[in-house]
């Protein structure tokens, strides 16, 4: 079976809680840390790219890199600042990913203030698989202490009327997931190929 | 049933094809959940109008107790409203302060008495009672200034000084009364607004210039006299919102006193959607929360706001009896006799019968300032991510004009004299750039941007060398009368001329009155001194005389008397 | 001449790219008190008309450092600005071709496992076809899902196919070499993956990381691998070259296929001097182009020969100068050549994976006395624009050779005497001038300074941008550590209380008068910093010898004992050391002027303007 969206096979995400989170000893890593309801209530971006298949490019660019990776949910936010930069100071290297449920997303370092941030892909509508391989990829060797070429960001104005209200109403339904008292969570995450 | 009759899986009609290929499809559209605050109007969860006054105070508003009021109750209470008109104001039937706001009858003062005493709940009840068309009757009697006008957007993806100043020519020639742009870049802001200001003498004399940035540069930008007047300065409809900006109103009143006591023109911005869109609406209605935006404004002081949305038309777009809502808030702010420039300003629909429809609220009675702004240049240049209305569509405006006989502030130009101020507006710049020892402007790209359409056609600049100059013009204290002195040396006369005349206003202080603009030979026509009249048929403002005769005018029109040529 | 008060008289002197200026109070007996100093970018072309502008914005800075006004101004004197107008241009003269896709050489930053297979090239749709026992390296074209060619490559070595390596078209190889059950060399990125040739006899070889390949970039090692001969070890061999440094390469085995390293015939330059002409191939490189013009020199002119790249690249300087000049190209003469040799980045022709190879290429730099005619127009056309600013008209005179001048200004230098020699470095030209014991000056232009530095830096980087390029050249380097702190060129670090901007991190940057701005690219700060101090060597100390060969008494550097740099370069925060160390062996003192005390090598020609009108006050009053 293969989703419409994406020619892709389709793949889920299997998921488990594994505790709560801890400040990484290793250098070479980089921190995941994903919504409240992203892979639970949700399973799928606001351009319905499977969010399976995003935890699976990210993962996969880190991977290629050579850095290991963890990912976390931050449960008690759905500010993407709040959740990369929490993610970045969980971090062995500093580099943390955040991504909501949408799909926006944003790199961040443990060091930076919170509203600043390494790279940020705000226009989650125009971001592709290509695209979290791509932010995967750099966050790993932001890790390693390397420069990329930031990924290139799309812009397109009529991208308001189509997504502007769906943004909105997918931040509020993210936001209503929130558990105030759920703090940041460490995940074991596996990709599967669906039936399999 | 028999089997035949049962449409086959996943067949679907041609006409259904045809109707799902349409731009509108593209268009984005939810339903509501009023209990977030997704919802335009007419939310069951909206406040009931009250209010209680006790020894000269307000005590309680909208069924909220003194005690309990967040900062913007606060601020609306204290300063927005006016207690000798509010109980009796608020004692009468919304329904009933809503026809005389539509009857023609009832003149625009004995209304302004009115709703000076309502609170944000019941001015909501107010327009809540209206359908579109009473609310265009009431925008036509309530509009602030008699005659209608027009705002641009002139910017450059490339922030392309040479781009802005031509089409701020262009859009000025064109008949706007205000150009405002904003950068990609921050830093080349300088750059760009003086461009701007040359541009818009060279076009019109006495149009006014704006430059939307972060409020400490905008304000510096107006005190030097590089810009005319400011814009851009954002209210919410929520505490929560309001703190994340790090403001609150009593900063914002600040702000507008400093533009103020400058001789500056200003106004706000808020508009519906903002507060759901960052998911802190506390579950009211967007109207709601605009109209405490509107009463913001109103007790911060400022003559006028802009509202319509702006930037988040995408939120009340996509719910039912959004496009009311939009012309309702527009409606309010007039009713509370400020300045309104309406919006339209923002990419709005894939549509184009949509974003037509959209702007009808507006065109038709007739706005302070119609679309707020309308792109002076092509989407794809425009720095405020694109607006309802460019360039292509200028003959379709013009059309739509002269169709219905309704002044939306445009007219045909002939192209030899577009061409003509685009190249004098350009060679000003050029003039000005090189008697401040910017980075200078090739003869090339001079051609270049009188023929251009986008940035693209035009030769790219030397960034970092222009980044450096513009970081310059703020280091070397350069003003608005070093722009006029340069024009006079580089042999633009006329242009320094219209440009003090801009500068002038800042001592006279004319532009502060509510809804003012500088006509053709510098006279402030605002509410003071061209008051609405509107009082039924036959009375109000109409095009007529030159002004009609200009808007009969367009690109192809046959001649009566030899059909076999088009009028010139 | 009435004597009476003293008289104000202004110095400009207009440059290449700037317009200095100072004003003076001088008294009958050639007193002489310097009040301010200017600098203005200059207008125009040097020598023409336009430089007005720039003089009338020096001089008002000058008198107003001095707190004069232009009513109160008696004189001004400008130098003699002949402009001296330099040409650049670049040709590779090598050129790196594969055919028939016989290598893939390039580095992907992540390839995948680690060794090296030796197999023939079968495209992954295939594999299931292929029999057990057989050894074949795996193609795989970018779309392929890493996941789905580790399962087939996995599922082939079951079946008994003897995967011995793959290609890549993606970015994949270490998604793929962990999913595999045995290490196998996996090199990726390889961008034309569809051209690689199919059934042909391949070897894939994967260095560890932080190594580099051992087996492929040895003639010998791919003459064992495919069992080569002789004379075929032969043909190899420049394979093998071409991959040495390498991570990762593929070698397939192809009948015609070939890569060569050829030549690019260039042409001839002919230098044509006082008494013969001298030709010389271009391909030769920068050392034979110098060594023909040591022999010839004076040079008159140089032409290249037409139909070749040389010939173009010299007409090419000539019209550019002609178009700068006014002068009809065949009027132009080239006075002064300097030649560079100098390695470019150009992709592969024939590559498969966007291979680059550093090509041979030779910079010229070409250099043009333009004959000395609108100077009176010049001097005109300043009279008229500062009498607008003085209400009246000015006496503007033009005050003396530019060298002269130059060498009056320097000696203003404290601890500096004569016999002097004066460095002025230039944008496009370094000029030096020598003044004996007598006061008698000679002087000399030559060929390249601070813009071919600059277009070596751009060239040799790759960056293709001269705004970068100038500033590699400008500002010191660092490398951003952390947000907190970054460690300098030198190896010291420097710590921040506030963080750094966000897309510095982990970056080389610049540290311009403006902070820090990233130099984009993936070059390490030791590639950076060699690039441009041998671009700065080979440009500023090659012309700084040259220069004090041709203007030394008897053309021995031993004659000199004093080097005084002047100029804009001569700014530069290590050109001037450079320049030290390398005529220090020749026990000359040499160091950055400061004119006046005061103003480091600024202002030299304005000042010794002046100095000079003081001279000549003083010698006339005691006539």
């Amino acid at each position: 079976m293969t989703s419409t969206e994406t020619g892709r096979p389709e793949r889920t995400a299997e998921i488990t809680e594994k505790g709560p989170a801890e400040r990484g000893e290793r250098e070479d890593e980089v921190v995941l840390g994903i919504s409240p309801a992203f892979c639970s209530f949700f399973t799928k971006t606001i351009s319905n790219i499977p969010l399976a298949e995003v935890l699976r490019e990210v993962m996969a660019g880190v991977e290629e890199q050579g850095v290991s990776l963890r990912i976390v949910r931050v449960k008690d936010s759905s500010d993407l600042a709040k959740i990369a930069h929490r993610a970045a100071r969980l971090s062995g290297s500093g580099i943390g990913v955040g991504i909501l449920s949408r799909g926006t997303s944003m790199i961040h370092q443990k060091d930076l203030a919170k509203l600043s941030n390494l790279e940020l892909f705000p226009q989650a509508p125009l971001l592709t698989p290509e695209t979290f391989r791509a932010i995967g990829s750099n966050a790993a060797q932001y890790a390693k202490g390397e420069s990329p070429a930031p990924v290139p960001v799309q812009n397109d104005f009529m991208a308001r009327p189509r997504y502007q209200a769906k943004a909105a109403l997918l931040h509020l339904k993210e936001t209503e997931m929130i558990e105030p008292d759920g703090g940041i969570v460490e995940l074991d995450v596996s990709i599967r190929r669906a039936g399999s | 049933m028999t089997s035949t009759d049962r449409p086959a899986q996943n067949r679907r009609s041609t006409r259904t094809e045809i109707i799902e290929a349409r731009p509108i499809q593209l268009d984005g559209f939810v339903e509501e959940w009023p209990e977030v605050g997704m919802i335009a109007m007419e939310s069951p969860y909206d406040p009931e109008p009250s209010i209680r006054v006790e020894d000269g105070v307000i005590v309680e508003m909208d069924g909220r107790e003194r005690s309990d009021f967040d900062f913007l109750d606060q601020f609306i209470a204290d300063h927005a409203i006016d207690i000798s008109a509010a109980e009796e104001a608020m004692a009468l039937d919304a329904q009933e302060i809503a026809a005389r706001v539509v009857d023609p009858r009832v003149p625009r003062q004995d209304i302004l008495h009115l709703t000076r005493g309502l609170t944000p709940a019941k001015l909501l009840d107010v327009v809540e009672s209206m359908n579109v068309v009473e609310i265009m009757m009431a925008m036509q009697k309530m509009r602030a200034r008699r005659t209608p006008a027009n705002q641009a957007h002139s910017t450059s993806a490339r922030d392309n000084p040479v781009q802005v100043a031509a089409d701020a020519a262009e859009a000025a020639l064109r008949g706007f009364a205000e150009l405002e742009t904003t950068l990609g870049i921050v830093r080349y802001a300088p750059l760009v607004a003086i461009a701007l200001q040359v541009g818009g003498q060279t076009g019109r004399g006495g149009v006014i210039t704006q430059c939307a940035l972060e409020e400490a540069t905008e304000l510096e930008l107006g005190m030097r006299g590089i810009t005319a007047y400011a814009e851009t300065i954002s209210v919410y409809g929520t505490e929560s919102v309001f703190v994340d900006g790090d403001d609150t109103p009593w900063s914002k009143a600040f702000l507008a006193s400093a533009y103020a006591s400058r001789g500056i023109k200003m106004r706000f911005t808020s508009g519906t959607g903002s507060e759901v869109q960052m998911g802190n609406a506390e579950g009211k209605s967007m109207l709601y929360l605009e109209i405490r935006c509107i009463q913001v404004a109103k007790g911060a002081g400022v003559q006028g706001l802009q509202n319509g949305s702006i930037s988040c038309i995408g939120v009340p777009g996509a719910v039912p009896s959004g496009i009311r809502a939009v012309a309702a808030e527009n409606l309010v702010a007039s009713m509370l006799d400020l300045e309104c420039a309406s919006g339209n300003d923002q990419s709005f629909s894939h549509s184009p019968m949509r974003r037509t429809a959209r702007t009808m609220p507006q065109l038709l009675p007739g706005t302070d300032f119609v679309v707020s702004g309308y792109s002076g240049v092509p989407n794809a240049d425009n720095m405020f991510a694109g607006s309802n209305w460019d360039p292509e569509d200028y003959d379709d405006w013009n059309t739509i004009q002269r169709d219905l006989k309704v002044d939306g502030g445009l007219r045909h130009v002939a192209e030899k004299e577009v061409l003509a101020v685009r190249g004098k507006a350009i060679r000003a710049l050029q003039a000005v750039f090189a008697g401040l020892d910017l980075p200078p402007i090739t003869d090339e790209e001079v051609d270049a941007g009188i023929y251009a359409h986008g940035s693209e056609e035009l030769p790219e600049r030397d960034v970092l060398e222009d980044l450096k100059a513009a970081k310059g013009v703020m280091d070397r204290g350069i003003t608005g009368l070093d722009l006029v002195a340069a024009l006079e040396k580089g042999g633009f006369r006329d242009v320094a001329e219209n440009l003090l005349h801009v500068l002038r206003q800042r001592v006279s202080g004319d532009l502060l009155q509510t809804s003012a603009i500088l006509d053709g030979d510098f006279s402030v026509r605002s509410a003071i001194n061209d008051a609405n009249d509107y009082a039924g048929p036959g009375t109000g403002y109409r095009p007529s005389g030159e002004r009609w005769e200009e808007m009969k005018r367009l690109r192809h029109v046959l001649s009566a008397s030899n059909p076999e040529q088009e009028v010139e | 001449m009435a004597s009476g008060a003293p008289r104000l008289v202004v110095g400009v002197d207009i440059g290449n790219s700037t317009t200095e200026a100072c004003c003076a109070r001088v008294d009958d007996d050639g007193g002489l008190e310097y009040l301010g100093s200017g600098l203005a970018p200059t207008t125009g072309i040097k020598g023409t008309p336009d430089n007005a502008e720039g003089v009338r914005k020096a001089a008002g800075q000058a008198l107003a450092d001095g707190g004069c006004r232009w009513p109160e101004v008696d004189l001004v004197l400008t130098n003699e600005a002949t402009p001296v107008i330099s040409g650049l241009a670049m040709e590779t003269i090598t050129e790196t071709v594969v055919t028939e896709s016989t290598m893939i050489g390039h580095d992907p930053r992540t390839p995948g496992g680690s060794g090296i297979g030796v197999g023939t090239t079968v495209a992954l749709a295939d594999l299931a076809d292929r029999a057990a026992g057989e050894d074949v390296l795996v193609v795989v074209p970018a779309a392929e899902d890493f996941e789905d060619v580790a399962e087939a490559l996995v599922a082939a070595a079951h079946r008994g196919v003897g995967v011995r390596g793959a290609i890549l078209g993606g970015d994949d190889a270490v998604l793929v070499a962990n999913r595999l059950e045995e290490t196998l060399p996996i090199v990726d990125e390889v961008t034309l993956v569809d051209e690689v040739p199919l059934g042909m006899l391949a070897a894939v070889e994967v260095a560890e990381p932080g190594r580099t390949i051992r087996t492929l970039s040895n003639s010998y090692g791919i003459a064992t691998l495919f069992d080569l001969d002789a004379e075929q070890t032969k043909m190899i061999s420049p394979v093998a070259r071409s991959l040495t440094g390498n991570r990762s390469a593929v070698v397939v085995r192809t009948p015609g296929g070939d890569i060569t390293d050829r030549r690019v015939p260039a042409g001839s330059i002919a230098l044509r001097g006082r008494a013969s002409t001298v030709s010389v191939e271009v391909d030769a490189g920068a050392d034979e182009i110098m060594r023909a013009l040591a022999r010839i020199r004076p040079l008159v002119d140089a032409e290249g020969e037409s139909g070749t790249h040389v010939g173009g690249m010299i007409a090419g300087v000539r019209d550019a100068m002609s178009e700068l000049t006014g002068q009809r190209p065949d009027e132009v003469a080239i006075e002064d050549l300097l030649a560079v040799d100098t390695l470019v980045p150009q992709e592969v022709r024939g590559g498969l994976a966007k291979e680059v190879a550093r090509e041979d290429a030779v910079l010229l730099a070409a250099m043009v006395r333009t004959s000395r005619g609108p100077m009176e127009q010049v001097a005109a056309e300043v009279r008229r624009v500062l009498a607008e600013e003085a209400q009246r008209v000015l006496e503007v005179e033009i005050g003396g050779i530019e060298a002269e001048m130059a060498v009056g200004g320097a000696l203003t230098t404290p601890g500096s005497g004569e016999p002097i020699v004066v460095l002025d470095l230039g944008g496009g030209s370094t000029d030096a001038a020598h003044a004996d014991d007598d006061g008698e000056v000679y002087s000399v232009h030559v060929a390249g300074a601070g813009d071919l530095v600059t277009t070596l830096i751009d060239a040799e980087l790759g960056l293709d941008d001269k705004q970068v390029a100038e500033e590699v050249k400008r500002y010191p380097l660092a490398k951003v550590e952390s947000f907190f702190h970054v460690r300098h060129e030198n190896g010291t670090a420097q710590f921040f209380t506030e963080p750094l901007a966000p897309e510095l991190f982990a970056r080389v940057v610049v540290l311009t008068d403006e902070g820090m701005h990233a130099v984009p690219g993936r070059h390490d700060l030791a590639t950076l910093r060699h690039t441009r101090r041998e671009a700065k060597r080979r440009v500023f100390v090659v012309n700084a010898l040259r220069a004090l060969e041709q203007i030394a008494p008897g053309g021995t550097l031993r004659q000199i004992e004093f080097v005084v740099l002047l100029g804009g370069s001569a700014l530069d925060f290590e050109i001037p050391d450079m320049i030290a160390d390398a005529v220090a062996p020749h026990g000359i003192v040499c160091g950055t002027g400061n004119v006046r005390g005061s103003l480091g090598p600024r202002n030299a020609v304005a000042s010794g303007l002046v100095a000079g009108h003081a001279r000549r006050r003083r010698v006339s009053g005691a006539a």
